[in-house]
């Protein structure tokens, strides 16, 4: 396989605080290639935001700091390039939308003023030139009226803000977008209109799209691969259809059973017992373990590795690697690494 | 749930809210938020209300609980009119009637401890006495799923899902009739969403309980209710039980609306019907019916006329012209 347009690989990055260490990000690999849709799936907390950020270098730091890993963008690691480097990726190569389109959008400059600005920061065009490349991509994201360079985002709707966004976003032509979220604060018939949008722009320039959610229905919808993350670790990962038909950890098992459907009717829906940990105290031994219904003595010794359990599909569970050595079996070596 | 008079009902129910502007605050507009609403609710079950944001669903919860004042409409509890009731008859009133809130972080008062907080309910009524009350208090922590050690914490002290918990506990604490639900499960991850929705339907089953139960989501929507109703801009456009509903959608809105919910299993493919624009301002509604900018199916009629709500057989209205046709 080609080359991936992003590549992190065991990326620590953790927080600082007067409490003690967060581990937000704690050993994570991802990998997104060219014109692939991958989802992030997770609920709050378990660090995809924070992965994004990362890769984005928006980690205030300190706090924060990438203890240990790389993020690979294009072949270049971008844990060790400068602000000035970032800067200039950043918003060029490499864009980011966010879930809350109005809070991201200055309230007090035009739309168009905005977009120009984007554009000339990293194009040396004139601002006509530039006003014309802005009014094309927000054409091509649906808002064909000529008068909304001089807007303001006040005037427009969520849909709309959000609209603006991936056009500012899009207008470059990145190879890599990073949606955090993009259709959690929208309503379900405006969100329609956003997913249909993004894939149709990932069809036409071949833009790698990272995708932030937490719901499971977007993740089947639009992603080619996915990625799930617990406690800020992956914890499984494969293509979408296998993730649905056959999810291997039982996070991710008890996550598709506890979402109500709406082609089944059930009287109980599933519960996962507990809560998150907490990031300051992760327990011991494999993080879900306290929670899991499957756990067994191992689990709550030894963290698991994430390992393929077959081809293209990792799982970070005891419950597959027990099995290929012989259950019961105490595994000195994964203990060992876990120290 | 064979009763003939319903525990609730709500006719023709409308709210408006001014819109102010210049340096003197004066009115320059209205906003009709809930515009002719008329459901009622069966002692027992559960009614779900979906909706777009904006389109007055919880408006509606908050009128019929006389959060808001009504602008006209009626709403009847038990058979007796709630409007007519004065201040302290109301505050009497609401011992029968109570709410769960969508933001577990803003409806608990942070200097409160929990065990204050669901004994204030019942002083306010006069519940019982010192040592009756501390003992329906740990009753209350124990039927929600929490540890009596938890009587003496702050909210801040817990997670979003226990703090849902605790504000069911104080719904629950003056053994009300009706729970008006206003987005309980929305900020709750699906794990701790699924916990949350599973306790309602066990108090509603331990205590009898009836749910006006709004929400954005469909699917959650689906999984608790007996019968939904959908609003769009202010208006209930379709009104059926559950499982008609969810299958055999009426109204073009609707329809639209289930169809652009995303499914959690990528093999199965359905017909999306992706609507155009925007919900328009509520300030300014379109005449007609309010659906017709964005409906699929718009005739000349939907443009001028508002359709009326009406029963397409079995219960279940729809407020469509197409209806009027077939």
């Amino acid at each position: 396989m080609a080359q991936p347009v992003l590549e992190i690989s065991q990326l620590k990055l953790h927080f600082f605080t007067d409490k003690g260490r967060v581990k937000a990000v704690d050993g994570v690999d991802l990998a997104v290639h060219e014109g692939e849709i991958v989802g992030l799936v997770g609920e709050s907390g378990c660090g995809k935001s924070v992965t994004s950020l990362a890769v984005m270098g928006l980690i205030p730091q300190p706090p924060g700091k990438v203890v240990a890993g790389t993020i690979r963008f294009q072949g270049k690691d971008l844990t060790k390039a400068s602000p000035r480097e970032m800067r200039r990726i950043r918003g060029n190569e490499m864009a980011m939308i966010f879930q809350e389109p109005m809070t991201s959008l200055n309230p007090l400059f035009s739309i168009g003023n905005q977009l120009v600005e984007a554009i000339r920061t990293h194009r040396s065009c004139s601002k006509q030139e530039a006003k014309n490349m802005a009014l094309e991509m927000l054409k091509k994201v649906g808002i064909s009226r000529s008068g909304i360079l001089d807007e303001y985002p006040h005037q427009l709707s969520g849909g709309m803000r959000q609209r603006v966004m991936i056009a500012m976003a899009m207008v470059l032509n990145p190879r890599l977008l990073i949606a955090d979220e993009p259709t959690t604060a929208l309503d379900v018939t405006i969100q329609a209109q956003i997913l249909d949008l993004m894939k149709a722009l990932n069809q036409e320039f071949g833009t790698a799209i990272l995708l932030i959610t937490h719901d499971l229905g977007v993740v089947a919808e639009m992603c080619d691969r996915v990625v799930v993350m617990y406690a800020g670790q992956v914890v499984e990962e494969t293509d979408r259809r296998r993730l649905f038909r056959n999810p291997k950890h039982p996070y991710t098992q008890g996550l598709l059973k506890s979402i109500p459907k709406l082609e089944e009717q059930k009287k109980r829906l599933y519960s996962i017992p507990g809560q998150v940990p907490n990031p300051l105290g992760m327990p011991k031994g494999c993080r879900f373990a306290p929670r899991c219904e499957f756990a067994f003595d191992v689990c709550g010794r030894a963290e698991p590795q994430l390992l393929p359990v077959e081809d293209g599909h990792l799982s970070r569970c005891w419950l597959h690697q027990e099995r290929e050595e012989g259950r019961g079996h105490e595994p000195d070596h994964a203990i060992a690494q876990s120290q | 749930m064979s009763q003939t008079t319903p525990l609730l009902k709500v006719s023709n129910l409308k709210k408006t809210f001014p819109v102010r502007g210049g340096i003197f605050g004066k009115k320059v507009g209205e906003i009709t938020a809930v515009d002719d609403v008329t459901f009622s609710v069966k002692k027992g079950e559960t009614l779900g209300i979906v909706g777009e944001s904006g389109c007055g669903k919880s408006t509606t919860g908050r009128t019929v609980l006389r959060l808001y004042e009504p602008d006209s409409g009626q709403v009847e509890f038990e058979g007796k009119s709630l409007l007519a009731l004065g201040d302290e008859e109301m505050r009497r009133a609401r011992k029968d009637l109570q709410m769960i809130f969508q933001d577990p972080f803003a409806s608990l008062n942070p200097r409160q401890k929990v065990a204050e907080i669901l004994e204030e309910p019942l002083i306010v009524h006069k519940m019982g006495d010192a040592k009756e009350r501390k003992a329906q208090v740990q009753e209350l922590l124990r039927v929600v799923g929490l540890d009596k050690s938890h009587a003496g914490r702050y909210p801040h002290q817990f997670s979003g899902g226990q703090r849902q918990r605790i504000g069911i506990a104080r719904a629950l604490s003056t053994r009300p009739k009706l729970i008006v639900a206003d987005e309980p499960v929305s900020a709750l991850d699906v794990s701790i969403q699924s916990q949350v929705l599973n306790l309602m339907a066990d108090l509603q089953e331990q205590f009898e309980l009836t749910y006006l139960f709004i929400s954005h989501d469909l699917s959650v929507v689906k999984h608790i209710s007996d019968r939904v109703g959908v609003m769009y801009l202010g208006r209930m456009v379709e009104l059926a039980d559950r499982d008609e509903l969810y299958r055999q959608p009426l109204h073009p809105y609707t329809q639209a609306l289930l169809s652009a919910v995303p499914v959690p299993d990528p093999e199965v493919k359905k017909e999306r019907i992706i609507l155009q624009g925007d919900v328009p301002s509520p300030a300014d509604p379109p005449k007609g019916c309010a659906f017709h900018p964005r409906c699929p199916h718009v005739m000349e009629i939907c443009k001028v006329e508002r359709p009326a709500f009406a029963d397409q057989g079995g219960g279940h209205f729809v407020a469509c012209h197409l209806m009027d046709r077939s």
